[in-house]
């Protein structure tokens, strides 16, 4: 399935800015199961310096440096890319969930990439709640694929999508105790859960097709920067990638951007400014499949 | 001190004898002496203030004294670690081999604090470039290593100062000795600094050649001692991060002539603090753009921003075998046996008995250990829980009692156990060791962890066996310099806040000289007379306009009690005096790199009695009065030095700037405020305008006791040679205001200071013309006051321009102030 993105986000500031710097993760990576055809990125204004490199996690990031006085900045990420997600293993082929932890929390050949995510990370701290309502999806020697699906399942059934409820900042334990949020409240819970009985558990920003395949119902999330969870399944099988929000396993409707350990490692405009007052952001996402 | 036999080691040799000399009283004598050095030369408390005890550095006179055989062994072992850890730290940032082979554990690097993502893939030429670490001496003899420190250890400049102050306090101690210098080891230090810049030929044709700066996190920092002196002894910049900014991928220190390029910056704040836009957002002590910098090679960062990350205790366990790994060599420094928790076994040996060892966060080397033997079992069960549930969380050492030195308590020696810090610096390749270090001795928990904010230290002497190894400091190829004058280097904060030290000093003289006009009246008892009534409404008119009391005791009643009680409370905690102070001693302190030992400490000794004379004032106006007469005396102290000691450039530009502007802009409101009153009143307004300005003698001398309008306003107004007038002022904030380097603006705010000694003169002539000079003089108050708001908008000017308008950054995108208004902060601004 090949897909056409365009992604623009606009910051209105109320009095001009005199210097600004922004790093982004916004141009989407080649993965396993996705190809990027092209992407390119286009500043308004243009900025003073730019620079492009692979972070830690080998996402494409870029710097943008302004220097000159500005009261709008907007950037547009204009991409091809192609995806085909293979389907996961049959669930019983996948280890039991014990055996998965203990080979990453090991490391060594094999696991230890996948043991970085084990840990916790900046916008999650350990949340034993969290681990509590996740291992529920795992009883002692149940392969890991099956309780990953169970707990992608309970979570959209569980939880009602309700944006406003939640921010950027919106804690763990915030989102269990009003069972409600957005896509990327949904992936940290998740993360948070799988990393508290000790499996490895990735955030993937991206994008979902905005309209839903024939005959299919409308997905929650389109329309803006997506997010869904990577869980790791031994040196075997690898990583499967799964939205709980929509309760998917990812296959063709997915376009990965970056891979992080929460939003903070990947989110997609970051920026420090000085000047500027109030400010607006404006972010409009479009992913439309190319016949 | 004493060998395993009951022999005196042979380091203490000589040291027994010249203390046997002194006596024991004689020894506690320099003792004392000693600490009274430390704190005139504010090395153990920064600010005057509540005094905090248990925050202070103290020196042992009684120095450490180590072979220079065994030192050497120090230092061999020592520099094979940091290269060791480079080695590491150039793999966890690079390819990660260690981790891929399962050489170390994924915790111990993906759960590390230290451990900074956006470092990987950083040019890793030289990651480690200083390294420190903490030594224990065991029953055995043997040093062993408790704490590798590659962040940025502390301690490295109380361990100069330990020095300087022993050879002054105890002379005949260090002169019979064959000591081996601390200086030479700094001077390899600045020089191999240079060397780091990228491209030393290109920074080399910039006048002065590479700039090194010191990143401070500033004077809230329990280490700005050791920063401030670091970068006098490395003769680099002293900045903050508000000093610096990213343009086009370069770094830049913002000075009073404009942006100067930074090629290497010494870094003395948390790695994770230093850019905003790349680590942590929530700092407010970095600098967007740094990262991007580094990792161009525009500026090269030392150390890098993720050496922390080999702080880890934990690491210590895997250390012979990384040696083995990456060095092919055996591990010559061994470390305090340490055990990592995550393996079953290490794990098993520490549940059978804990009470054997430290127990360690695995990858926090700044936490302090916990000691299972010293706690209560309750507390015990709670850690060793803990351990169960994260065991790779955690590690543990074996309990070493470190070895004892003497050191003096009350008159009498004791021993006390002592940890040994080294320290060391990398010039391409080549590691060297300080011929010395910071010995301290550890009070009960302090073992392990960062180092403490104060305690007793020990001076570290390395003897040298025979006159022969004596060698003195390399002479270095040093580039002619060119002869430079002015002073436009000075970064824009500094001079920006020399400039309110100035002003605030003034501030505080005119505060003591009112307060004095008022309480010399008031004391006279009894009521007061109406002339006296008049005058004291005066000054508490001035009193109003400086601050110092509400504008609701400006009605004087015919007791004066109101007024009294108004004076009193500017002493309260919360007074306007207090207030003052604190104000003062703020800026001090963050301008104290830019004043000499003895010029820091007259500023601050004085500043501390005035302070608590004033606290002591109590409830009574003699009180009161005792401590204006302090507040003159710092004062005084303050302008003297500033004359007498410090050189005419920048820095001194600023503070009398402040200081002048200050004074023109209260003897002209202090004026208007004396002669605004009914021409039959004048002479009353005339009197009390010469005593505000410290001039009736002055008068007596030339116009004996006929007071007249034009001749007390001349001398207060005009008079170009009165000190305590206004067109002095004028004058001196014209020709400073020459004096800075750059055209333009200079000559329009001379040319602003030179318009008003015009203005003034003027005024005078008209009122000597004048058929009736009283009806003249009582109609100037208006004129005044414009003068005065003139002053104060050309002193705004000068903010604005050489100081920078400093908006505080933000952070976007992150959803963390996404609605917050923007601050747009002056710095400095009372």
């Amino acid at each position: 399935m090949r897909y056409r993105i365009s992604h623009t986000t606009t910051y209105d500031y109320a009095r001009p800015v005199d210097l600004a710097s922004h790093m982004l993760h916004l141009l989407p990576r080649d993965v396993p199961g996705q190809s990027v055809m092209s992407a390119a990125l286009e500043a308004e204004p243009l900025p003073g310096r730019m620079n492009l490199a692979d972070d830690h996690f080998g996402n494409h990031v870029s710097w943008m440096f302004l220097d000159r006085r500005h009261d709008r900045f907007s950037v547009t990420l204009k991409a091809e890319v192609d995806v085909f997600f293979q389907p996961p293993p049959p669930v019983d082929e996948t280890l039991p969930w014990e055996d998965v932890a203990a080979v990453a929390l090991a490391g060594g050949p094999g696991a230890w990439q996948a043991a970085e995510f084990l840990f916790d990370s900046p916008m999650l701290p350990a949340e034993p709640a969290a681990g509590a309502y996740a291992v529920v999806s795992f009883p002692p020697g149940r392969p890991v694929l099956e309780g990953l699906l169970d707990l992608n399942a309970r979570i959209r059934k569980e939880f009602s999508f309700k944006p406003g409820v939640t921010n950027v900042q919106t804690t763990v334990a915030k989102v269990l105790s009003q069972r409600a949020g957005v896509c990327q409240d949904f992936t940290h819970l998740m993360i948070a859960g799988l990393r508290a009985i000790g499996l490895p558990a990735r955030y993937v920003s991206g994008y979902l097709r905005t309209r839903p395949p024939p005959g299919q119902p409308a997905r929650r999330g389109a329309d803006q920067s997506h997010a869904w969870v990577g869980a790791w399944m031994g040196p075997a099988h690898g990583w499967v990638d799964l939205d709980p929000t929509n309760n998917l396993v990812v296959k063709d409707e997915h376009v990965v951007l970056a891979y992080g350990r929460d939003y903070s490692d990947i989110s997609p405009v970051r920026g420090v400014i000085l000047g500027g007052g109030r400010h607006n952001v404006s972010v409009g996402v479009d992913l439309e499949a190319v016949e | 001190m004493v060998d395993g036999k009951g022999g005196l080691r042979p380091q203490w040799r000589g040291l027994i004898g010249t203390f046997a000399a002194l006596g024991g009283g004689g020894l506690a004598e320099r003792g004392a002496r000693l600490r009274r050095a430390f704190e005139e030369e504010g090395v153990t408390s920064m600010l005057p203030g509540p005094s905090t005890t248990d925050h202070i550095w103290r020196c042992d006179p009684v120095p450490l004294p180590i072979l220079a055989s065994d030192f050497a062994d120090i230092e061999a072992g020592l520099i094979q670690r940091a290269r060791l850890l480079e080695a590491i730290l150039a793999d966890l940032y690079g390819r990660q081999s260690l981790l891929a082979d399962g050489t170390l554990p994924p915790s111990l690097v993906y759960d590390n604090p230290g451990f900074q993502r956006a470092c990987c893939g950083m040019p890793q030429d030289s990651g480690l470039h200083f390294y420190a670490a903490d030594l224990v001496r065991g029953p055995d003899g043997a040093w062993r290593v408790l704490a590798d420190r590659t962040a940025g250890a502390g301690g490295i400049g109380f361990a100069r100062e330990n020095r300087r102050m022993l050879s002054r306090v105890l002379p005949e101690l260090t002169r019979p000795m064959q000591l081996r210098h601390l200086r030479p080891f700094f001077d390899f230090w600045q020089d191999s600094l240079h060397k780091l810049a990228h491209n030393p030929a290109l920074s080399a044709t910039r006048s002065g050649g590479p700039a090194v700066a010191l990143l401070t996190p500033g004077t809230s920092s329990p280490q700005w001692f050791e920063h401030m002196f670091l970068a006098r002894e490395l003769s680099c910049a002293l900045v903050e991060g508000g000093d610096l900014t990213v343009r086009g991928g370069v770094l830049y220190l913002k000075t009073l002539r404009g942006l100067q390029q930074v090629d290497v910056l010494v870094r003395r704040s948390e790695g994770r603090l230093i850019d905003p836009l790349e680590l942590d957002q929530r700092s407010h002590i970095g600098v967007p753009g740094l990262m991007d910098a580094a990792r161009s090679g525009a500026v090269k960062i030392a150390n890098d921003p993720g050496a922390a990350a080999a702080e880890a205790p934990a690491l210590a366990a895997f250390l012979p075998n990384l040696c083995n790994r990456l060095l092919d060599e055996r591990l010559m420094m061994q470390s305090v046996p340490t055990l990592w928790l995550g393996e079953a076994r290490a794990r098993a040996m520490v549940q059978q008995d804990p009470n054997r060892w430290l127990i360690r966060p695995a990858t926090d080397g700044n936490a302090h250990a916990m000691t299972p033997a010293e706690m209560l079992p309750a507390d015990r069960e709670v850690l060793m829980r803990k351990i169960e549930q994260r065991p790779w969380d955690w590690a543990a050492s074996a309990i070493i009692p470190p070895s004892v030195a003497p050191c003096l308590q009350g008159e009498r020696l004791e021993p006390l156990p002592v940890v040994l810090r080294v320290f060391l610096v990398q010039d391409q390749g080549e590691w060297r060791a300080m011929q010395g270090g910071l010995a301290r001795v550890v009070e009960p928990g302090q073992l392990a962890g960062s180092l403490p904010m104060g305690g007793l230290s020990k001076d570290v002497w390395v003897l040298n066996e025979e006159r022969s190894d004596v060698i003195g400091p390399a002479p270095l190829p040093a580039p002619v310099l060119r002869i430079r004058r002015t002073s436009g280097d000075l970064p824009s904060r500094v001079a920006d806040n020399l400039f309110w030290l100035g002003r605030h000093v003034e501030r505080m003289e005119r505060s003591g000289r009112l307060i004095r006009a008022a309480v010399s009246r008031l004391a006279r008892g009894a009521t007061l007379a109406p002339r006296e009534v008049v005058e004291l409404q005066s000054v508490a008119r001035c009193l109003v306009e400086a601050g110092c009391i509400s504008p609701d005791f400006v009605r004087v009643e015919s007791s004066g009690a109101g007024l009294a009680e108004a004076l009193i409370a500017t002493t309260r905690d919360t007074g306007a005096l207090m207030q003052q102070f604190a104000n003062i001693s703020r800026l001090t302190e963050s301008v104290r790199d830019r004043l000499t030992g003895d010029m820091y400490a007259t500023f601050t000794q004085t500043l501390r009695s005035a302070r608590e004379d004033a606290l002591n004032a109590g409830r009574s106006l003699d009180g009161l009065s005792h401590a204006m007469v302090s507040i003159q005396r710092y004062t005084n102290a303050v302008a003297g030095v500033a004359a007498e000691s410090m050189v005419r450039g920048g820095g001194w530009i600023f503070l009398d700037l402040g200081r002048r502007m200050e004074r023109a802009h209260a003897v002209t409101s202090e004026i208007a405020i004396a002669i605004n009153q009914t021409p039959p009143r004048i002479e009353t307004g005339l009197r009390l305008a010469l005593e505000l300005c410290d001039s009736a003698i002055t008068y007596r001398t030339r116009y004996m006791n006929v007071l007249q309008p034009a001749p007390v306003l001349d001398l207060v107004l005009a008079d170009q040679g009165n000190p305590r007038g206004l067109a002095f002022q004028l004058v001196a904030i014209h020709s400073l205001l020459d004096e800075l380097s750059e055209p333009g603006p200079r000559e329009m705010f001379a040319g602003v200071a030179a318009g008003l000694v015009a203005e003034v003169e003027a005024l005078v002539e008209g009122v000597l013309a004048a058929k009736d000079q009283a009806l003249a003089a009582s109609d100037l108050p208006p004129m005044l006051e414009g003068i005065a708001n003139t002053i104060g908008d050309l002193s705004d000017r000068i903010t604005r321009r050489y100081f920078a308008l400093l908006p505080v950054a933000r952070s976007v995108g992150t959803g963390e102030a996404d609605d917050s208004e923007d601050t747009e902060q002056l710095q400095g601004v009372a």
